[in-house]
């Protein structure tokens, strides 16, 4: 494969990485904000994909194995932590949880 | 004795623990007993620092192209054990006051242990992710640990999303790379246009974003914001542990990153760390001073440590190796004595931690051995002479003055007489009159005993090793000679 259709592909990936980190920034919904978390970093599998496509290697496919796991992980925590949120303060609104300051 | 054998021997010290967690996940499917559980897990990690020992002799061994085990991996995985079972000494009596299940916490705090173990040694992008990923998300447990208290629930979502961030960060920044150069070992990120080349701007993106996602788990400016909050939240125990055994692993990771990939020699890029630090260091130090909360102080101090251990990477000198060795060893031992503090005024856990400034007045007249304890902790985290802290300042001075960094220098500098203020103000209010309405501090019967023993024991090293630092010397110089390859 050449060198423009990496650009192309590499391109995909920042732009959904970009998404997912605006809808992190501006989100308020815990919900939404975990979505889009798993958005940024399926995203940067797929730039694994893309790459290891590049030097036709297996590396990219490994590594994207490995954050598919470690993805799932941090949503089934992220998960766990939003439904006691929920349970003991009756919000799943970031701004509404936030009390420490300063 | 044939390779495979070899390579097993050298990854001994995180194969007994990670042995030690599956064997915690049997014996809690069979029984729940906490006194049990807590002995595996010591035992666990003690066979590990033995074991660590024993490696000494052996050399440099190469397990897997994945990880590399020398001298300096070795030094930083006795830091990382030390740190730990002291972590789980001051757990003991905290969590004895916690009406919930208490044994899973170990469980977490070896998986964490075994992540930090895994990042120190990695040379390859796959150890790496995946170090910090297991260093990471037992963590978000152990933040939230406490549940039913707001602010540790608070602290460990909001822990959990920024560092969910940042491992995005990472891994696009690794793929950036690994797009650009086609390898994911360190050692071979070596710009398209062969050794001498310009980095191009893939190769550039790629370590920037590296650098986001590392700076943040360092909580360096301008990412530190999270770090007064989540040390505020987490129960006291795991605050210990994020301010040493979390900060050690990551540090010794981008170090080894710096040292070994040929794309980091680069003006631009070592200028911008020089910024980071240089940043660090001043609005840490600003920022602890007007805080009232112990947690949030240390939170803030330990931004400013960083900092001052970041110039390391810009000196890039032949002692930055060895002065980063000797810095993080007395910064984690300083660091654990102080949370040990906190955390045993705190114990046994009652809804909040005793953090507040107040809980602290007078303590000398309760617990006269304790406050003693950290006092001394306060001199050194200050640099004072005659505590470990001053010879670790006394080394990063060094380093950024060999190299003629002279702003670095003066930052430093600056930082520390900044610090002065906050720290004696602590140390101060320890021999004042006692107020009223300050918690007191309650022995708790479990456990209490060893963590205080661990306090002692710390304090009586930090003095010691202020006056007679030539043992951590000679073997951080060891660490310092063998990174490589």
């Amino acid at each position: 494969m050449n060198e423009l259709s990496m650009v192309y592909g590499m391109g995909l990936a920042a732009l959904l990485f970009l998404l997912g980190f605006i809808g992190v920034v501006i989100r308020r919904n815990t919900l939404f904000v975990l979505m889009c978390l798993e958005i940024m970093i399926n995203a940067a599998g797929l730039a694994f994909i893309v790459a290891g496509a590049r030097w036709s290697s297996p590396d990219g496919n490994t590594m994207f194995i490995l954050i598919i796991a470690v993805a799932a992980a941090e949503a089934a925590i992220g998960l766990g932590l939003l439904l006691q949120l929920q349970k003991r303060f009756r919000t799943i609104d970031i701004d509404a949880a936030s009390e420490m300051h300063g | 004795m044939n390779d495979t054998w070899f390579q097993i021997l050298g990854a001994l010290p995180p194969l007994l623990v990670a042995l030690s967690v599956i064997g915690l996940f049997v014996t809690l499917c069979i029984a729940r007993h906490e006194r049990l559980v807590y002995a595996m897990t010591v035992g666990g990690l003690n066979l590990a620092l033995v074991a660590t020992i024993a490696l000494i002799p052996l050399g440099p061994v190469a397990v897997t192209p994945l990880y590399i085990v020398d001298f300096y991996t070795l030094f930083f995985w006795g830091v990382i054990l030390v740190a730990t079972l002291a972590c789980a000494a001051f757990a003991m009596p905290y969590l004895s006051g916690f009406n919930d299940r208490r044994e899973e916490f170990y469980i977490l705090l070896a998986t964490s242990a075994l992540g930090a173990m895994s990042l120190v040694a990695a040379r390859h992008f796959g150890s790496l992710f995946v170090g910090l990923e297991a260093l990471s998300i037992p963590l978000y447990g152990m933040v939230a640990y406490t549940f039913r208290t707001r602010a540790s629930l608070e602290a460990g979502f909001k822990y959990m999303i920024l560092s969910g961030v940042a491992s995005a960060f990472l891994l696009f920044g690794m793929a950036l790379l690994y797009g650009a150069t086609g390898s994911l070992a360190f050692t071979n990120l070596i710009p398209a246009g062969g050794y001498d080349a310009d980095a191009g701007p893939w190769m550039l993106m790629g370590i920037g974003m590296m650098l986001v996602a590392l700076t943040f788990k360092l909580s360096l400016v301008p990412f530190h914001v999270w770090t007064p909050d989540v040390y505020e939240g987490a129960p006291a125990p795991v605050a210990t542990f994020l301010a040493t055994v979390s900060k050690t692993a990551v540090f010794a990771l981008l170090l080894r990153l710096f040292v070994s990939a040929p794309i980091t020699d680069n003006a631009w890029l070592l200028t911008l760390v020089g910024v980071l630090a240089l940043a660090s260091m001043l609005i840490g130090n600003l920022l602890a001073l007007r805080q009232d909360n112990l947690k949030r102080l240390l939170g803030y101090s330990s931004i400013a440590h960083l900092g001052y251990l970041l110039t390391t990477l810009v000196a890039g000198a032949s002692l930055s190796i060895e002065a980063v060795a000797v810095y993080l060893a007395t910064y984690v031992g300083t660091s654990l004595g102080a949370f040990g503090v906190v955390s045993l005024v705190s114990s046994p856990f009652a809804g909040k931690d005793a953090a507040h400034i107040d809980h602290f007045r007078g303590l000398y007249y309760k617990r006269p051995v304790l406050a003693v304890s950290m006092a001394i902790m306060m001199l050194s985290l200050a640099g004072i002479p005659l505590t470990m802290g001053f010879i670790g300042k006394f080394y990063i001075l060094s380093v950024t003055m060999a190299s003629g960094l002279w702003w670095l220098t003066g930052g430093v500098i600056v930082g520390s007489g900044i610090a002065l203020f906050y720290y004696l103000r602590v140390m101060a209010i320890l021999f004042m009159d006692r107020p009223a309405h300050a918690r007191e501090p309650q022995l708790s019967g479990t456990g209490d005993n060893w963590a205080q023993t661990v306090v002692w024991l710390l304090a009586a090293a930090t003095i010691l090793m202020g006056i007679y630092p030539a043992p951590l010397i000679d073997l951080a110089a060891v660490a310092g000679i063998t990174l490589g390859s």
